[in-house]
């Protein structure tokens, strides 16, 4: 009699070390739904790679019991194309706050979106700059006072949601570390999702920017009816005030890992002495482009 | 008597078929069985502006693009007043004859040539200007123009009419030159081997990257570095790897670094401007010991300088860019055959010890074309990762072995979890900051470096061993140094060269012993402020003296030759 063997729990990812995070911080609830995503879908944890770029959230994958990378400032979207390419029966998750994601690492956000790398990307957005000591991010509201805008942020705040959409990525939702069973879920969905999945996860920063009561009175759910095929609707959802919840997005599209692989079974008939003898002066290469 | 080599050089308005006259020259050349080299300068505009192609043939093999130009062909009048006085002292001249002037007291070298009018009348449109003036050159040199035939009919093998009206073009410049049919005469080559290849220097290093088994290139076009990134786009998808254009030169190392860790060999091309962009994640490499080859060509700086032109002044930022004192390796080849080489160091000594390898080109060398021995693939070496598969001990990522190398886990294998991170890390991989584990782990970091000093790697050596006028280079220039080396011994002088093919780390002991007995010391380079002199007066303390030029110009053997012959004792 063959035995099912044990599906992994919660705790099988996490690490040996402890959250380095402040009492009370949002990043607990998101690592507590992606340890709960990781075991709903039974993740192997050597086929598994956490990637993070800079900021309190980045650390996060260090306390993940899988291969992890803590690259650098605004770098977890190309380091996670990478792995995921070089790899792709790998499960990528790339991991970051608003700031690492949308103010140093925003030239990668789009590119990735539109390639439709197969990763995951979470965003722990608390719309403030935690590990330097509260400055305003990209995501701060206009007016907002922080230690580098004493007169009030003259900006306006990046919507992530939005930009998601009009970047072309195929899985776009939003969720919130105060509600770990739907957070759970959109992980889940966003992992299973063959495509670039985005999750925008409310992640209050208790030191810096404390608006868990506020936003707790401003989430609300993506109506059940909502058509998630309809880009439209999504940035209808994305631009009203308030913070929808759910998925607002969905598409299948091609992802550049299964167009490379075509690409590269199609190609796949050379070698190193092919090539070399291509170069052959006496017969070689006929008079065309010029190698510059 | 005819001449053991030639120095041609074309010159117009780019688009007027200057570098496809080269290209097609260069190609015969090397079909007919000449060793060829060749230099070009081309416009940082788009369309139009002057370019230069030069080719150099001969029966020897050609070490550097030669500085008198035996033949001077002029597309424009602007060609003349840019070239004139490169001319040698029995260089001839050929001349659109509806374009340009020479001037009287060059008459009788000068020969016009109906480039335009015989390009519409017998090739059929103004585009057989070239293989008009492919024909004259050919007349002049005594040239066999038959492997130029099998070109045309190679290229325009669906388009009869096409090939045959630039055959008619190529015979016809021929009967232009006729009178002076044989002036330049070049000898015919006397043994020609089957396995000589015809390449750039960015080709041979695209083609080593796949003899190293490259699996994974990302880059960001930019000039001279480009041709890489589309070659390998090519290419490397024919032997089961991936070519990728990043939206930036960040992208594209942070890419790479992520192919490598997912166990990849991966690669980037860039030029200096992309090089600084590249600094932090090669710091991060350096750090989370990801191995990674990042080939510079350089270009001329700063800034964005002169993209288009040469310069050898990204060595200080090649080997100490960047913050904090992250280690990494910088390769330089000299040649283009040995760009494939050198390639193939670059990934093993990046596999091995787990560090970035910069290998540094430059315009000149990225982009001429060179007759050279095709590589034989049975010498070459690969080296691989340590890794963590088959381990039986507890798994430390950055555990502080004997050789300070440690085991690499790779994402799909059991047992080898780990986080790589650029935040200081103890054994395990772990955030540690005491100062005994930093600067354990900057030893470790550092150590696992010193074979590299100490007499693994190659370095090339010429002329005398222990010379009174001891010249230490690096790079591009190793070609001019050659020959310059080879006429100053036929004069009596006592010189010999040192290139080291790794200069970070750098092996100190080996130049200082090769300049132990020079009278003089001297370093010629392509910058303005004397990198490499500098490092060799630190590294070795030794007095060196400088010589170094940044006028966007590869070095002349002739250039070189001066500056042997002034220090000769006397």
């Amino acid at each position: 009699m063959s035995t099912v063997p044990a599906k992994r729990k919660p705790s099988d990812y996490k690490s040996e070390l402890k959250p380095i995070w402040c009492p009370g911080c949002g990043d607990f609830g998101v690592l507590a739904s992606l340890y709960r995503a990781f075991a709903e879908l039974d993740l192997d944890p050597a086929n598994t790679v956490v990637v993070s770029g800079i900021g309190c959230s980045s650390r996060l994958p260090g306390f993940v019991s899988t291969y992890g990378f803590h690259s650098l400032h605004g770098r977890p979207l190309p380091v996670a194309m990478g792995v995921k390419l070089a790899n792709p029966d790998l499960n990528v998750i790339a991991v970051g706050g608003d700031g690492d994601g949308f103010a140093i690492g925003a030239g990668h956000f789009p590119h990735a979106a539109r390639r439709n790398v197969d990763i995951t990307y979470l965003v722990m957005d608390n719309e403030i700059y935690g590990l330097t000591k509260g400055q305003v991010s990209p995501t701060s509201l206009t007016d907002q006072k922080a230690p580098s805008t004493p007169w009030g942020n003259l900006e306006t705040p990046l919507n992530t949601l939005a930009f998601a959409v009009a970047s072309g990525a195929s899985f776009v939702a939003r969720g919130a570390s105060f509600n770990t069973k739907a957070l759970t879920e959109l992980i889940v969905q966003a992992m299973e999702h063959k495509g670039f999945s985005y999750i925008d996860a409310l992640s209050p920063c208790v030191m810096f920017n404390n608006h868990q009561e506020e936003w707790k009175e401003l989430v609300t759910d993506v109506a059940p009816d909502h058509d998630v095929a309809d880009k439209t609707a999504a940035f209808d959802l994305a631009l009203k005030g308030g913070f929808k919840m759910g998925i607002l997005y969905r598409e299948q599209r091609a992802t550049i890992n299964e167009k490379y692989a075509a690409l590269v079974e199609a190609a796949k008939d050379s070698d190193l002495e092919t090539m070399l003898e291509a170069f052959n002066a006496r017969k070689g290469a006929a008079i065309g482009k010029p190698t510059v | 008597m005819a001449r053991k080599s030639v120095v041609i050089r074309l010159a117009g308005e780019s688009g007027e078929g200057v570098i496809s006259s080269g290209d097609i020259l260069t190609q015969a050349a090397a079909r007919g069985g000449y060793w060829t080299q060749t230099f070009r300068t081309y416009p940082a505009e788009i369309k139009g502006g002057p370019c230069m192609y030069q080719v150099r043939m001969g029966e020897e093999r050609i070490y550097s693009h030669g500085k008198d130009v035996d033949l001077l062909v002029c597309f424009n009048q602007e060609a003349w007043d840019l070239h004139w006085d490169s001319l040698g002292p029995d260089g001839v001249i050929l001349f659109d004859e509806t374009a340009v002037d020479i001037p009287e007291e060059y008459a009788a070298r000068a020969r016009p040539v109906r480039m335009e009018k015989l390009a519409k009348e017998i090739g059929g449109s103004l585009r057989a200007k070239n293989m008009v003036a492919v024909g004259a050159v050919a007349g002049v040199i005594s040239f066999n123009t038959t492997p130029i035939e099998e070109l045309v009919l190679r290229r325009y093998a669906h388009k009869q009419g096409v090939a045959d009206a630039n055959i008619a073009a190529l015979r016809a410049g021929g009967d232009e030159s006729a009178d002076l049919r044989g002036s330049l005469a070049i000898t015919d080559p006397v043994e020609v081997e089957a396995d000589r290849i015809l390449m750039s220097g960015n080709q041979a290093i695209a083609v080593g990257a796949i003899a190293a088994g490259v699996k994974y290139f990302a880059g960001y076009p930019i000039t001279p570095a480009s041709d890489i990134l589309e070659w390998l786009s090519a290419k490397l998808p024919q032997v089961g790897g991936i070519t990728i254009q990043c939206e930036d030169e960040i992208a594209s190392i942070s890419s790479v670094l992520g192919a490598s860790y997912a166990g990849v060999k991966s690669m980037t091309a860039t030029s200096g401007p992309g090089l600084s962009l590249m600094t932090e994640m090669l710091g991060y490499a350096g750090t989370a010991e990801i191995p990674c080859v990042v080939i510079d060509a350089q270009r001329g700086g700063p800034s964005t300088g002169l993209p288009t032109k040469t310069e050898q002044s990204d060595l200080q930022h090649a080997l100490y860019g960047g913050h904090g004192e992250a280690p990494r390796v910088v390769i330089a080849p000299i040649t283009v055959e040995d760009c494939f080489w050198a390639t193939i160091d670059a990934f093993n000594y990046s596999e091995r010890y787990q560090v970035p390898v910069i290998l540094l080109t430059d315009q000149g060398l990225a982009t001429r074309m060179e007759v050279i021995h095709k590589p034989d693939t049975d010498l070459i070496e690969l080296w691989d990762r340590r890794t963590s598969a088959g381990l039986d001990r507890e798994y430390k990522r950055y555990e502080l072995t004997e050789d300070s190398i440690s085991p690499m886990g790779i994402p799909g294998e059991e047992g080898g979890q780990y986080v790589s991170t650029g935040i200081e890390h103890d054994e395990l991989g772990h955030p540690a900051y005491t100062p005994e584990n930093h600067v354990a782990m900057q030893t470790k970091r550092w150590a696992k470096l010193e074979p590299l000093k100490n007499g693994i790697v190659r370095h090339e050596h010429y002329g005398e061993e222990q010379p009174e006028i001891a010249i230490i280079g690096f790079g591009s220039t190793y070609g001019a140094v050659r020959e310059a080396i080879d006429l100053a011994r036929a004069e009596g002088a006592s010189v010999g060269a040192f290139y080291p093919r790794v200069l970070g780390p750098f092996p100190g002991e080996q130049v200082t012993a090769f300049a132990a007995k020079a009278r003089r010391v001297v370093v010629p380079e392509v910058n303005f402020t004397g990198q490499l002199a500098r490092l060799v007066r630190g590294e070795c303390g030794i007095p060196v003296e400088s010589h170094a030029k940044c006028d966007g110009l590869p070095f002349t053997a002739e250039d070189v030759l001066d500056v042997i012959m002034e220090r000769i004792p006397s």
